[in-house]
């Protein structure tokens, strides 16, 4: 088991959007919550390639041009696109300074699974089916590397310090927020975009089904990503974030023991962030539908946080999102205290467990948005969210 | 903040296999390359690699299931499992204590990806064996150590292709350094992948038959693979425990060039040499050695060396490149060139820069250490790491006297 503690800051979440089945932007994402409104399209006619399944909770029109224009977005595998229009609109709800002067001390860490795995198939398709094996795509040969939705959102914006790309699955979200936590706090960056990004395509559609034989779990895709900064930093100079990452803590086991390593992942996690359990009004899970390590997920919250909390699963409005789903847990919970006032200062949980034995937990401390973006009425009143 | 050092060396590589023989082979100038076995190079114009041929994961690991890991996890739990034995870490005492594994990496489990293709072509979608979509995460490296080693600590994959190791090494000097770890594995592994080949002979960067860094007429990279992994420790636990101790982890940079996707930029390596100096609390002029980068590529090379010469000034310390005996492992190369750099540092030599023959006037007056180890008395190691993506990565080494 590891742990923010020894010196790692409080994370400030300065700014966030998400690309999602549910909603684009802070503010979409929120209102998707708000009203409990679950993804689910057709997606029959994404691909040539057959699909296992005519419907997901894929993003078919999604259009990367739509956001950034057209120039430069041609020939974009989908991951890199939508990390491309997240971490924009994630620069543009921050008022952190990003220009050209702080760009060298500007960050990005972003989650994936293992990148554009259909990119890397197709690069790969090619060598077997082209008359000759070399007779590869270069252009798309930086996107079967699994770093280039980071480092091409690096380029974009302009982002000159850290640029990691941490492969974690499941566990991607709490990954992100650790690795980010360490580099903030040592020095290496003041300002990190950390979040992750998931693509849909046959490939992941028909793993998928293999994984999640004898259930019915819809995939996702999207991207959601955080501005995150010292809070302690962001304080001093006036500024309110809109949210504070307490801590995290996660470690591994073997699979047959996820429910242990998640409670004590949540405990150490609660321990660190000076909470006691009685004070965590819920918990954003990973849980998407299939029974052996939902039964663990559920099995470590319980025992670490007893029955009180609400249960918050956002799987049910995006799908299974892999890499994506502890950042769209994330942004969930800043959704319900977008939409309810009543939770202004209150802390939740988010937990993540991986098939591989896995576990872990962060700490979540949310707040009411400051100024004219604050929110408009109660949770479920029906009014809009800005 | 503790001191961190490096006290176990896990090398699973095309040139050797355990610290013993991967540093004999290095200062042997030993080559790795040899014709590619793991898929049909026929139909490719340039047909070598680094494939670690006598790669036998079931004689290093005690206690992964083969069958269920992708060659990428294995060459990862293999060169950790080496690196703890070489370490003299009683295992029990390692999974009793504070300890996880960062492992970085490239292409992860592209072999399965690949393996996949070949069955989707083959028979179509419906024919995918089932039980492979589960070894496709690139997080099962790291997971493939902390399982071999029972180790109960965070295991993180950091994919950010061919400088991984070193960010590798930084994130675990940083848990160990502030007490939030106690003991880390830190690495990185790859695997030779078809597509891989194919992509770097389409950029025209792949050499014919061997690599040559630094060499007017260098012409490209040998793609290769292996697992390399480092065991950190805080230095008063190594003394506690009469460890051997190989070098200190004064500290690294990182930075992104934020320029372009696969060219390196000069100013984004300079600026990263810089950070890792200040980190690292040395000058240039502290730097007796600079493991290179050094892929073999006219880009690159020109580019590191421009780097060097613009924060070093025009009489650098020597660069020498280990991807002149290995090819390039990617994700593996950087924490290979660490564990070439610490063989060095103990046994007093620079790994050399082999096949190397005619000096490019443009890389000015850098000294690539041509073709034999040069004995030397080396305190301070500079390992560089670059990749696509401009994500550039440096640790620093320091010798503890």
């Amino acid at each position: 088991m590891s742990s923010t503690r020894a010196g790692a800051p409080v994370l400030a979440v300065t700014g966030w959007s998400a690309v999602s089945p549910v909603g684009t932007g802070a503010a979409g994402f929120t209102e998707a919550v708000r009203e409990g409104r679950a993804g689910g399209a057709d997606v029959s006619g994404m691909f040539d390639a057959p699909l296992p399944s005519d419907r997901a909770h894929a993003i078919p029109d999604f259009r990367a041009a739509d956001h950034l224009g057209r120039k430069g977005t041609r020939h974009l595998d989908r991951s890199t696109a939508l990390a491309l229009v997240a971490t924009k609109l994630a620069l543009e709800s921050t008022d952190a300074a990003v220009d050209d002067d702080t760009g060298g001390r500007v960050g990005l860490v972003l989650g994936t699974t293992a990148g554009s795995i259909r990119t890397t198939s197709e690069f790969s398709r090619d060598t077997l089916v082209e008359e000759r094996p070399y007779l590869v795509n270069p252009v798309m040969f930086p996107s079967a590397t699994i770093n280039c939705p980071a480092g091409r959102s690096a380029i974009w914006h302009g982002l000159r310090g850290v640029n990691a790309t941490v492969a974690g699955g499941q566990m991607a979200g709490l990954n992100v927020l650790r690795y980010g936590a360490n580099l903030i706090g040592r020095g290496h960056v003041d300002v990190l975009l950390a979040g992750a990004v998931e693509e849909f395509s046959p490939h992941m559609a028909w793993g998928h089904r293999a994984l999640t034989d004898g259930y019915d779990v819809p995939l996702g895709e999207g991207a959601a990503v955080f501005v995150v900064e010292d809070a302690d930093r962001v304080r001093a100079r006036g500024r309110t974030p809109e949210a504070e990452v307490l801590a995290s803590a996660f470690g591994t086991g073997a699979p047959e023991d996820t429910a242990r390593t998640l409670e004590a992942g949540i405990v150490r996690a609660l321990r660190l962030a000076g909470v006691d359990a009685d004070e965590v009004w819920g918990v954003a899970t990973g849980e998407h539908g299939v029974a052996g390590l939902d039964g663990a997920e559920d099995a470590g919250v319980r025992a670490a946080l007893g029955d009180g909390p609400v249960r918050v699963r956002v799987k049910r409005l995006v799908g299974e999102c892999n890499s994506a789903s502890g950042p769209f847990q994330l942004a969930a919970l800043l959704a319900h205290h977008r939409s309810d006032p009543g939770l202004d200062g209150r802390v939740a949980v988010l937990t993540s467990v991986s098939s591989d034995g896995a576990a872990g937990a962060a700490v979540v401390r949310g707040h009411r948005l400051p100024g004219p973006s604050a929110p408009a009425g109660p949770h479920g009143d029906g009014e809009a969210v800005a | 903040m503790r001191r961190v050092v490096v006290t176990g060396l896990g090398p699973v590589s095309n040139v050797g296999t355990g610290a013993a023989a991967f540093g004999a082979s290095v200062r042997a100038g030993r080559s790795g390359v040899s014709p590619i076995t793991s898929f049909d190079a026929s139909g490719f114009p340039h047909r070598n690699a680094g494939e670690v041929r006598d790669f036998a994961p079931e004689e290093l690991v005690e206690r992964l299931d083969t069958a269920e890991w992708g060659r990428s996890s294995l060459f990862a739990a293999a060169a950790a499992r080496l690196a703890v034995a070489d370490a003299g870490l009683d295992p029990d005492a390692l999974s009793r204590a504070e300890s996880g594994s960062v492992m970085g990496t490239t292409s992860g489990e592209s072999q399965i990806i690949e393996r996949l293709t070949e069955e989707e072509v083959a028979g179509g979608w419906e024919s995918l064996s089932p039980h492979l979509p589960r070894q496709v995460p690139a997080s099962r490296l790291a997971y493939a150590v902390n399982r071999e080693l029972g180790l109960t600590g965070e295991a993180m994959t950091l994919a950010t292709a061919c400088s991984a190791g070193n960010y590798a090494i930084g994130y675990a000097y940083d848990l160990v350094r502030s007490g939030a770890a106690d003991y880390m594995l830190a690495g990185g592994a790859d695997s030779v992948l078809r597509w891989a080949h194919a992509g770097f002979f389409r950029l025209g960067a792949v050499a014919e038959d061997v690599s040559s860094p630094f060499d007017r007429d260098r012409s490209g990279i040998i793609t290769a693979e292996g697992g390399a992994a480092l065991v950190l420790e805080s230095l008063d636990g190594a003394l506690a425990r009469g460890a051997r101790v190989y070098a200190e982890v004064l500290g690294y940079g990182l930075n992104c060039d934020a320029d372009h996707m696969v060219s390196p930029n000069p100013a984004g390596i300079a600026e990263c040499m810089r950070r890792a100096h200040a980190n690292a609390g040395i000058k240039p002029g502290d730097v007796d050695y600079i493991c290179a980068h050094g892929t073999g590529t006219p880009a690159n090379d020109l580019a590191e060396a421009t780097a060097v010469l613009d924060v070093f000034g025009d009489s650098p310390p020597p660069i020498s490149s280990v991807k002149s005996m290995l090819g390039h492992t990617m994700g593996a190369s950087s924490a290979f060139g660490a564990i070439a750099s610490l063989i060095g540092m103990r046994e007093g030599f620079l790994p050399p820069t082999t096949n190397f023959s005619t000096h490019d006037p443009a890389l000015g007056g850098i000294d690539p250490v041509p073709n034999e180890a040069r004995p030397a008395d080396v305190r301070i190691v500079q390992n560089n790491g670059f990749a696509f993506g401009g994500n550039n990565a440096i640790t620093v080494f320091g010798r503890v006297s």
